[in-house]
């Protein structure tokens, strides 16, 4: 729970920079584009975790306490709401440092609710755990804790402002109400836009050190990885949603009848405001539903592209409960999942690996294996040989095995089928036979003249190897050799 | 439009010129046998000369296949034993494989010549009793001889290898007192070879922690392993330690040895890690992808048997059904359209293990993706032998019946049986089964005339689920006189004598055999069967009592109403009262049949 507002906090921060980024093209504008926009989350989000905290108080009471109880509590509520911004205000600051015990001591005075203790804390802490894993994108994120505090120091201004103007309005009973129903619709919507974002890199976060490059406000490439989560998220959220009755929360109705304790004529006060908070109610219900369309763009931006790195999935489904989504995502979370069994698995032939082995090392070639191959390497092949299906399928496949066995003369492939001892033997020397005339016959005369048809008529012949031709041609040699004194008596030799 | 521009002028410019083909001597005959196509009616090939010898079941086909396969290795045995018989060379050129081999030894006096003759006719003994003798003589024997002695001892384990050609080959591992490590203590000087031999040789033959023991010898005497031995090592691994992370530390530790000493490893190096992954547990599924990743990145292909390791890491018998759903579907993508060959004794198990995924997971997808990558390239020959195919393709045929539309189911039936798989009686009630849910009982003559040709109407199971699911409703007249007609069949398969085990009536399959001729109207058989109750001393259901009286009501047959009566009787069926006064109201009896019946309702009121 809390590394998960951690991150999301953070998380909210990152993602809401897309938007800003085609407006203001250059990055140095990053501070001021913050700024608002903070301000509206800040708010927001404490007032997401505020009612968590609320909702859960209430489960644990099980029935709405009496009116009373409430409009006490209520007023208590509003006390908060007006206390805070000025300590906010008084001790602004834009140290984290400071910025976090701030909060934790704003989250003290909320000690009511037990779990937005947590998750305040846990917001505070998210500037040291962001620092700590981000230490390489180090000018991004300071530009980022700066914008925070001061955006939240801004927050606290204007909550204030507006606190004062409300209570004036309240005091006068006169119909505050549009301006506050804006205020907590901006709110709501805020609310959304940090729910959805939230998930959007809690993966890059915490793993993926190295492709930092969506912190310099580009938008980021979504990740698969997140998707898993940010189903169980919205599951989780319907579930809550269903549970969250129509009547407003006993904390709310004390909060307000202790405000309206304050005024003058206390029971049209109380009745005034609780109604305004009905109202507030309504709307930001009616808001939910209609926001449901901006989640669901969100989600389908963040389906697209592959998860990197190759990470178990073995997150817990259920390690964020969020309250405040509202009804409606059920068919959104139908898609996702769907969504999410199609993408969501990344291909493991594309993961990570040993990295034992050096890819591409000039590794000692094995000298064992010149040898030639030992008798383990028969035994393996006899094992292979032995176990695979060797049975052949029909005539040809059988007489590819004679063959292979050497039962059966290869089928001839070529004109030189069945000529192994010529194989290596050049076509020239079989054509060109006239050197070796050289020796042995005269220069000229028929003799040679001879012996040059019958060189031509070998260089024709197919029949002969090499060796053959020239025992020929020696043959003739000799002949001539030793009929040469006939030769000389005629005179031809 | 640019970039399209260059490309098309770049590819103008560049001409490719094709490089020669090389052709092998069965490149032709390949070509050839490709354009065959396997004949779904036919027996396989080798049964093919002799029609005698069409296999009809699985047991038969092991038995002719085996046969054939004993035939020529007993012609071998004896080309071998008398060589003097057969030297008679009858071909031009010379077809080596065809004469006798020498089987005896020819070097008689003690020499090197001697025993490197005995080492490669494989002669354990006689080696080690050549090499002592010339060690006795004082003459030096070289390295490469000796270990190569040491290779002979190791891999037979000091006994002799069964003759290639004889039947029985079983290598007994007997490591006690043995002689490769006698020699090799003997021997003035030792190379990794040397190591080699006795390390592979002690895995082998079960002696793992004598061969972790004798690689850190190997180290101390600086020398370095080769990858024969780390395979050894790595496949012994799960041996030597207890703990998964403890086997695993081992086999990393392995193998950053090897990558140290700068040994490359092979395929069957990543296998070894593979397997013993499996006995690994969940580690296993950590890394196994990764040790695949790192074969892909050393350039190594990953072979069957390596997927088929995946596979068993991730698919445990027991929790097969659970979770990695997806593993096997990655594989396939994987593999799919690839041609394999046979690199790793493991191989043959991909496709079986694959189906029992199939099987398990209930996946035809899948299952239809296991059997096309079946028929890519020469990936059939790696579905193994006739055991593994009959595996492979019971789970696939099991997987169809189950999954598929009966009309697919059949038109697998008739690609694959019986030419490639003959079904046991599992396979044929699985079949039944299908019949059942897809409403084709009327296809059942039909599959019955098949379970008698493989020999399983001998099966009491099958024939009675056959009977009752013909039994257990009316079906349209031909149909159910088809369905007559094969139960007659049936009755006649129980009275046959001439069997060595002859089927014994059930109630069961006499009351469905009686209630299928009933329905097909053949009542004169029908009474044959009720009277083979009897014989058989089994008691008639009291609906086919019933069934029986309506049949004998359709005839208007008093007669026969009351031997119905009195058969019912005999048999003291609680019915009998109720029978009785149906007959009595329903039929016209004659005086006498009314006194019969009187008679049997005082005797039934008496035994009451």
């Amino acid at each position: 729970m809390y590394r998960r507002a951690i991150l999301s906090v953070y998380q909210r921060r990152s993602a809401l920079k897309p938007p800003r980024d085609p407006r203001l093209g250059p990055p140095a504008w990053t501070h001021l584009a913050c700024v608002p926009v903070f301000r509206a989350a800040v708010q927001l989000s404490r007032r997401a975790f505020g009612s968590a905290g609320v909702q859960l108080c209430e489960k644990k009471e099980g029935a709405p306490a009496p009116v009373a109880e409430e409009v006490k509590n209520g007023g208590e509520t509003t006390e908060e709401l007006q206390t805070e911004p000025k300590k906010r205000e008084g001790a602004a600051s834009k140290t984290e440092k400071e910025l976090k015990d701030k909060i934790e001591n704003r989250s003290f005075q909320e000690t009511a609710a037990v779990q937005t203790d947590n998750t305040v804390k846990a917001k505070a802490q998210s500037p040291d755990f962001r620092t700590e894993s981000e230490s390489d994108s180090d000018s991004d994120s300071d530009s980022d804790s700066d914008s925070d505090s001061e955006a939240v120091s801004r927050a606290g201004a204007k909550t204030e402002e507006n606190k004062i103007t409300e209570s004036a309005e309240e005091r006068k009973s006169t119909p505050a109400s549009p301006e506050k129903a804006k205020d907590n619709e901006v709110g709501k919507k805020g609310l959304l836009e940090l729910l959805g974002a939230m998930k959007v890199e809690v993966t890059t976060k915490r793993k993926l050190k190295a492709p930092k490059i969506q912190r310099s406000g580009q938008e980021a490439p979504p990740r698969p990885g997140e998707m898993e989560s940010t189903t169980s998220m919205f599951q989780q959220a319907t579930s809550e949603a269903a549970s969250q009755s129509e009547t407003l929360s006993p904390e709310l109705v004390e909060a307000a009848s202790a405000a309206a304790s304050t005024l003058p004529d206390s029971t049209q006060a109380k009745s005034e405001l609780l109604r305004q908070l009905r109202k507030h109610e309504a709307v930001s219900q009616e808001q939910r539903k209609g926001e449901t369309h901006d989640i669901g763009n969100i989600i389908a931006d963040m389906k697209v592209g592959r998860r990197l790195n190759g990470r178990p999935n073995a997150r817990p489904a259920n390690q964020i409960r969020f309250d405040e989504d509202g009804r409606g995502y059920t068919h959104d979370r139908g898609i996702t999942s769907e969504l999410d069994g199609v993408r969501r698995r990344k291909n493991p032939f594309l993961t990570k690996r040993l990295s034992i082995f050096p890819v591409g090392a000039e590794q000692e070639p094995d000298t064992d294996l010149a040898a030639g191959p030992t008798l383990w390497d028969a035994d393996l092949a006899s094992q292979i040989v032995q176990v695979v299906n060797q049975r052949p399928r029909n005539g040809f496949e059988e007489m590819i095995q004679w063959t292979r066995e050497g039962k059966l003369w290869q089928y001839p492939i070529n004109n030189e089928a069945g000529m192994e001892e010529e194989t290596s033997v050049p076509f020239h020397e079989h054509v060109f036979l006239e050197r070796h005339l050289e020796n042995g016959f005269p220069q000229q005369g028929p003799i040679r003249h001879f012996m040059e048809l019958v060189v031509t008529g070998l260089g024709k012949n197919p029949h002969l190897s090499v060796k053959q031709k020239l025992e020929h041609i020696a043959w003739f040699r000799d002949y001539f050799q030793q009929k040469q004194d006939v030769l000389n008596e005629a005179e031809t030799y | 439009a640019v970039i399209s521009s260059i490309l098309f002028s770049g590819s103008a410019e560049e001409i490719v010129i094709p490089r020669k083909k090389t052709w092998y001597g069965i490149a032709v005959l390949q070509a050839l046998a490709s354009t065959v196509n396997r004949d779904p009616t036919a027996s396989h090939y080798v049964f093919q000369d002799d029609s005698y010898l069409t296999p009809r079941t699985s047991a038969e086909f092991k038995l002719y296949s085996l046969a054939q396969e004993s035939g020529r290795t007993a012609a071998k045995y004896f080309i071998n034993t008398y060589p003097k018989y057969f030297q008679k060379d009858f071909a031009n050129p010379h077809i080596p494989c065809l004469m006798p081999e020498t089987l005896e030894l020819q070097v008689n006096e003690v020499s090197e010549a001697a025993l490197i003759e005995r080492i490669q006719l494989r002669k354990v003994k006689a080696a080690v009793d050549m090499y002592d003798q010339l060690l006795q003589a004082g003459t030096p024997v070289s390295l490469d001889l000796t270990n190569d002695l040491l290779d002979l001892i190791s891999l037979y384990g000091d006994c002799d290898p069964a003759r290639g050609d004889a039947p029985d080959k079983s290598l007994k591992p007997n490591r006690e007192n043995n002689n490769a490590e006698r020699i090799f203590n003997m021997m003035p000087e030792r190379n990794r070879r040397s190591y080699g031999a006795l390390i592979r040789g002690m895995v082998k033959h079960g002696a793992y922690s004598k061969a972790f023991n004798t690689y850190t010898d190997l180290l101390n005497n600086r020398l370095t392993g080769d990858v024969h031995i780390f395979n050894a090592l790595i496949s012994a691994a799960p041996e030597v330690r207890e703990k998964y992370v403890e086997k695993w530390d081992l086999i990393v530790d392995l193998l950053k040895q090897m990558a140290e000493q700068k040994v490359k490893p092979t395929l069957l190096t990543f296998n070894a890690v593979l397997k013993a992954l499996r006995r690994c547990g969940s580690l296993g599924r950590t890394q196994a992808f990764p040790v695949i990743n790192e074969m892909k990145a050393l350039g190594i292909a990953p072979s069957l048997a390596t997927y088929d390791h995946v596979l068993g890491i991730f698919y445990k018998a027991a929790t097969s059904a659970q979770g990695h759903t997806e593993i096997l579907q990655d594989v396939l993508s994987e593999i799919s359209g690839k041609s394999f060959t046979a690199q790793d004794p493991d191989d043959v198990e991909f496709f079986k293990d694959a189906m029992r995924i199939c099987l398990a997971t209930k996946d035809i997808e899948q299952a239809y993706r296991v059997h096309s990558l079946l028929g890519v390239g020469e990936n059939w020959k790696l579905l193994g032998d006739s055991y593994y195919q009959s595996i492979y393709y019971g789970r696939f045929f099991n997987l169809l019946c189950m999954m598929e539309h009966i009309d697919v189911v059949l038109k697998w039936y008739k690609e694959l049986i019986p030419s490639l798989y003959y079904p046991n009686s599992q396979g044929m009630r699985d079949l039944l089964q299908a019949l059942d849910t897809d409403n084709r009982l009327d296809l059942i003559p039909q599959i019955w005339k098949d379970i008698k040709r493989m020999g399983h109407d001998n099966k009491t199971e099958l024939v009675e689920e056959m009977l009752s699911l013909m039994a257990r409703e009316n079906q349209i007249p031909e149909v159910q006189q088809s369905f007559a007609d094969c139960a007659l069949d049936v009755k006649a398969l129980y009275t046959q004598t001439d069997r060595r085990v002859p089927l014994s009536w059930s109630a069961g399959s006499l009351s469905s055999i009686t209630s299928i001729l009933l329905a097909a109207e053949r009542t004169q058989q029908a009474w044959e069967m009720l009277k083979l109750f009897k014989l058989a001393n089994r008691v008639p259901s009291e609906s086919l009592m019933n069934q029986f009286l309506e049949s004998v009501k359709a005839s208007n047959n008093a007669q026969q109403a009351v031997e119905l009566v009195q058969i019912s009787a005999s048999f003291c069926l609680s019915i009998t009262p109720n029978l009785m006064e149906r007959v009595q109201q329903e039929f016209d009896l004659t005086e006498e049949q009314r006194n019969t019946l009187s008679d049997l309702e005082s005797s039934t009121a008496m035994s009451d």
